[in-house]
């Protein structure tokens, strides 16, 4: 299954208008796709936009009925509230903490096991492989106290640390990388192998530049994936100054009272670096995804 | 080979003992056993560490009656005894397979419609592009909140809406018929992103020679995407279709930030049911059971889809 | 596949380990055997405190737990939230119970008492209680009986309560309906409830919970008891809410939530306190946990005590618990004690709950200048206070109930929205939580 076709990365310029083409209209003024991608755009929008125009209102506006669109004035005391009254800034820190280290360590050891599982022979390698595709399937529920028990007698329970140890490494990571590397072409390897690099210079200096594109959605999927984790470090982390900005958010919204002001400024807060990471990446993200020609 | 021709005094050695050519293939597969594991030690422990090692304690408990606090009681495959005959289980086997036979074909010709929309050469297709990706970065907890907020029955925007359109309000999430298909439409809002990423990526790998090669025989647009798109995106289609059938008959997080379940159990899926059980009522025996039957049932259905996508000669895995 | 074998020794060592470790100390741990009986500790401890609370209060708590480190240098306490509601720290404590790294003191709620109990990690400082100093039996005697399981203390009540209507009286002006009055009946309740329904206007006479937990069930009590009937048999072994009573009980609120539709139903339990401000409910069977929020938004209503049958206006009582407990050090042990003793003192009170919109603990506070500005700042809380008197029956304490909560929750939910009648439901939820119960 390839999941590269070519081992050039084409640096696709999407927005670019293309060439050749003529277009026929037919009856309407502009492209009909135009008609599906419109109103699509503005069902995915907009709940968001309501979220930010939310964060700016006052409790007694979010809660009025029928509900409120614009807010009547720019209230800041959600992020004010959100900021003065709790860790934020350290929660923040702590996530940014987090996800540099899971994105970080998925990087090397995803691509190292993904290497290791579509080209190497070693005994005990379909064993391996098997056990790690496996655990795709195990709903993490059934983990949780196991797993809780065993970082309470590693000492990491409440630390940082239980926040970003699931995330070292994954199966799905390590699935994605190995489909990359099993589309390659075999030559460039063994011609390096001639040159008398070592399995690890192979990977190191041939294998790896030419990995660029997955390992940059590999980054994208794990900065979202831990970045957005909450029930684990939920269960995993008591002590405040440890809150990732999820389980942080989660002290607005209590049984008895919620704070909607400063909870919806928080998500705003807590949401807004992934936004503008992506749109900031996306020409090269999507770009870059052309991994996925999955073929035979 | 090549190690060979690197050592010519043993290449010559081995042809001449047998011996000592036993012992060199051996010698040299260790050396591949501790390359391999090199690369692979790392990542295949922590997996292991983290999942199939609790997954086989998990194992333990779910052969016991055990609320955390008081002391674990055993009580053999009386559990998994219990789940065949509960008749909340196979309801939430009905709520799970309901949500998963309708997101994943739904997300799938989705991203495919889109991806192949976004693949067109007009105008504000970076808003486009923009506007349907990011409800994916959004987390969980973010899209139930907004999620309840849109589809609050009787002062949420939703319906706002329809009575602007002079249509009939819904009860959303608060009708046991509707709630689980307005999940739906959450969980495609939130994800269906995922899907035109890979299949935005997945038709500009298609090489446009093939498809030129088309045009000029003579086939039309349409024929173009039913003849050569479709079949070129089909591996793209099994993984995905796989994927997202896990992740679907794992459902949990939105479960959770809009319904709880309700209303009357109308969303309970499985692995809401095992956070219901063990978590809220502490029975954490049975709990660990039912995971259990979650991941048989997982287990069958990927392989289902595996097998059918061998036999019908898509070569996804 | 030798891997797995190996696995699976380690994780029988590991729970073999964990059985252990839950297995040394004895059920119910006397710390009072060692410890000084005065409150000054002879060596510096440190305690762990999980408040479970958010914003203000948890504020409260933390200035509270540096002022008794003030006057008290050698005891050092380690506030946290623990988790980030109350509800999560159940489980929160029972991982840390398998794990070893429970709190000292812990905000639980009453529910949990009877579970917590059968731990084995909690203490038992029932003799402590008697000590004149810590007065024990200035508490309410419900407060008292939930911090109570088979006759030992395992703590002491951090917030009381208990379910009164509260309702908002710009809803009642505008639809022209006289406000509540203290001798009302439900049949009064039902009434007035559908008097208020507007469905055109969206506007409900009143709301119930269907979230289908704790929420949704104790609400029935008040209903159940007034009709006569009881939540458990004698023995405390098995369900009796399936009785005449607990369905006359059921059957009233699903005329009102089915036939009249003047409920609000509510899926999470979370909504109907918003509208209620809003004034899109005009009564809401609730706690004294809303006096601060009618305040904040000034909203203009009045408490009532709940309706009643034949004069009987009997309500339920909850109770929240700052449980201790045990890490086999007596030191520890006493100087936990100590200082939620020193909570529940009136001047500390006035500052943990009488400030946060909360009933003060104890009845001698009504006299107090916080207690007069109390009721300046929440002018329905004397009637919360007075309704004390109705708390006549405690919710169990024993260790099947919460279970038993959730069953009756989902059945009681199922049935307000029109599935089943209250008859079959309530067996339903008698016959699932017999094995909870049976202990």
């Amino acid at each position: 299954m390839a999941l590269i076709r070519t081992l050039e990365v084409r640096d696709v310029d999407l927005d670019a208008p293309e060439p050749k083409r003529r277009r026929r209209h037919g009856l309407l003024p502009f492209s009909p796709w135009h008609l599906l991608l419109m109103p699509l755009a503005l069902i995915f929008a907009l709940p968001l936009v309501q979220m930010v125009l939310t964060s700016f209102m006052t409790d007694a506006e979010i809660n009025s009925f029928p509900p409120k669109f614009i807010p009547s004035s720019l209230n800041v005391a959600g992020y004010t509230g959100f900021f003065g009254d709790s860790l934020a800034p350290r929660w923040l820190l702590n996530t940014v903490i987090v996800a540099t280290i899971s994105v970080a360590s998925h990087l090397v050891l995803c691509s190292l096991a993904g290497y290791g599982y579509a080209r190497l022979k070693f005994r005990g390698r379909n064993f391996g492989f098997f056990a790690i595709v496996a655990t795709i399937m195990i709903p993490t529920q059934l983990l949780m106290i196991p797993t809780y028990v065993m970082f309470s007698k590693l000492g990491v329970v409440d630390t940082l640390a239980a926040a970003f140890i699931p995330w070292l490494t994954s199966a799905f990571g390590i699935f994605l990388m190995r489909q990359f590397f099993l589309a390659l072409p075999r030559e460039l390897e063994e011609a390096g192998e001639i040159d008398g690099l070592t399995t690890f210079g192979v990977f190191r200096r041939i294998v790896l530049p030419l990995a660029k594109p997955a390992l940059a959605t590999l980054a994208v999927f794990t900065l979202l994936n831990s970045w957005n984790d909450l029930i684990w470090p939920l269960t995993a982390i008591s002590n405040q100054d440890n809150f990732t900005i999820q389980v942080g958010l989660t002290t607005f919204q209590g049984t008895r009272r919620t704070q909607w002001a400063e909870l919806m400024a928080g998500n705003v807060v807590a949401t807004m670096p992934l936004i503008i990471g992506f749109l900031m990446a996306q020409k090269h993200f999507i770009a870059t995804m052309t991994f996925s020609g999955l073929k035979g | 080979m090549t190690i060979a021709l690197e050592r010519p005094p043993e290449a010559t050695a081995f042809l001449v003992d047998p011996k000592l050519r036993a012992k060199q293939k051996r010698a040299r597969r260790r050396r591949e056993d501790v390359v391999g594991w090199s690369f692979v030690g790392v990542s295949t422990l922590v997996v292991i560490g983290l999942s199939i090692f609790p997954a086989g304690w998990a194992f333990f408990i779910s052969q016991k009656k055990w609320n955390l606090l008081s002391p674990a009681k055993d009580v053999g495959w009386k559990n998994y005894q219990t789940m065949i005959n509960d008749p909340e289980v196979w309801d939430a086997v009905k709520h799970t397979l309901f949500f998963t036979a309708l997101f994943v074909p739904l997300s799938i010709f989705m991203g495919m419609l889109i991806a192949v929309a976004l693949n067109q050469r007009i105008k504000f297709v970076g808003f486009y592009r923009t506007a349907i990706f990011v409800p994916f970065v959004a987390s969980a907890a973010a899209t139930g909140i907004l999620a309840g907020f849109v589809f609050e029955p009787n002062y949420g925007s939703a319906n706002d809406l329809l009575r602007r359109l002079g249509l009939p309000s819904q009860p959303w999430l608060e009708s046991p018929t509707q709630a689980m298909i307005v999940i739906v439409i959450i969980a495609l809002w939130g994800q269906v992103g995922f899907c035109v990423v890979v299949y935005l990526a997945a038709l500009q790998d298609i090489p446009q020679d093939i498809v030129e090669a088309a045009l000029i025989d003579g086939a039309n647009r349409r024929q173009v995407f039913r003849y050569v798109t479709i079949p070129e995106l089909a591996p793209v289609t099994v993984f995905t279709a796989v994927w997202q059938t896990i992740t679907a008959l794992q459902l949990f997080d939105l479960v959770y930030t809009t319904t709880r379940g309700g209303p009357v159990n109308s969303t309970v899926t499985l692995v809401y049911y095992v956070y219901k059980v063990a978590f809220q009522e502490s029975r954490f025996g049975y709990g660990a059971a039912v995971s259990y039957g979650l991941f048989a049932l997982t287990m069958v259905v990927t392989l289902f889809m595996v097998w059918y996508s061998r036999r019908t000669k898509i070569e996804a895995f | 596949m030798r891997i797995p074998r190996l696995l699976v020794g380690v994780a029988i060592v590991s729970l073999a380990l964990a059985a252990c470790s839950s297995s040394t100390s004895s059920p119910v741990a006397t710390g009072s055997t060692a410890a000084p009986a005065s409150s000054a500790a002879a060596e510096p401890v440190t305690l762990t405190l999980w408040h479970g609370q958010t914003a203000d209060a948890a504020k409260a708590m933390e200035d509270l737990a540096a002022e008794y480190h003030r006057s008290h240098p050698l005891v050092t306490i380690k506030v946290s939230p623990g988790a980030s509601t109350t509800d999560e720290l159940k489980q929160k404590i029972a991982a840390g119970f398998v794990a070893g790294n429970y709190p000292d003191v812990s905000y639980t709620y009453g529910s949990w008492a009877g579970e917590l109990a059968q731990s084995g990690h909690v203490l038992d400082v029932t003799s402590w209680t008697t000590e004149p100093a810590v007065g024990w039996d200035g508490l309410p005697a419900a407060a008292r009986a939930t911090a109570t399981v088979d006759g030992k203390v395992i703590g002491m009540p951090a917030i009381v309560g208990n379910l009164a209507v509260i309702y908002n009286k710009s809803v009642f002006d505008a639809a022209g309906v006289a406000y509540p009055a203290d001798d009302w009946t439900w049949d009064d309740f039902r009434s007035t409830a559908k008097k208020l329904t507007n469905p055109d206007k969206k506007i409900f006479g009143t709301a119930y919970s269907v979230a289908g937990n704790e929420d949704t069930t104790w609400h029935l009590w008040p209903l159940l008891w007034q009709n006569g009937g009881q939540i458990l048999s004698a023995d405390g072994h098995a369900a009796a809410f399936n009785s005449p009573a607990g369905v006359k009980a059921l059957e009233l609120l699903r005329a009102m939530a089915v036939d009249d539709k003047s409920m609000y139903l509510d899926q999470t339990g979370e909504k109907y306190g918003p509208l209620f401000l809003d004034g899109r409910i005009g009564m809401q069977i609730s706690g004294p946990w809303n006096l601060y929020d009618l305040q904040q938004r000034k909203t203009s209503y009045g408490v009532v005590q709940l309706p009643g049958t034949g004069g009987d206006h009997q309500t339920v009582s909850g109770t929240d618990l700052w449980t201790l407990f045990d890490h086999n050090d007596p030191a520890r042990s006493r100087a936990a004690f100590d200082f939620v003793t020193w909570l529940s003192q009136p001047a500390q009170d006035a500052r943990w709950n009488i400030a946060l919109g909360n009933l003060p603990l104890r009845e001698a506070e009504k006299t107090s200048p916080a207690f007069a500005q109390f009721t300046r700042d929440y002018p329905g809380g004397p009637a919360f206070v007075d309704n004390f008197t109705n708390a006549k029956n405690p919710r169990p304490t024993v260790s099947g109930y919460d279970e038993m909560s959730q069953h009756l929750g989902s059945e009681i939910a199922k049935v307000l929205q029109g599935q089943g009648t209250a008859q079959d439901a309530l067996d339903r939820a008698a016959a699932a939580s017999a094995d909870a119960l049976s202990g």
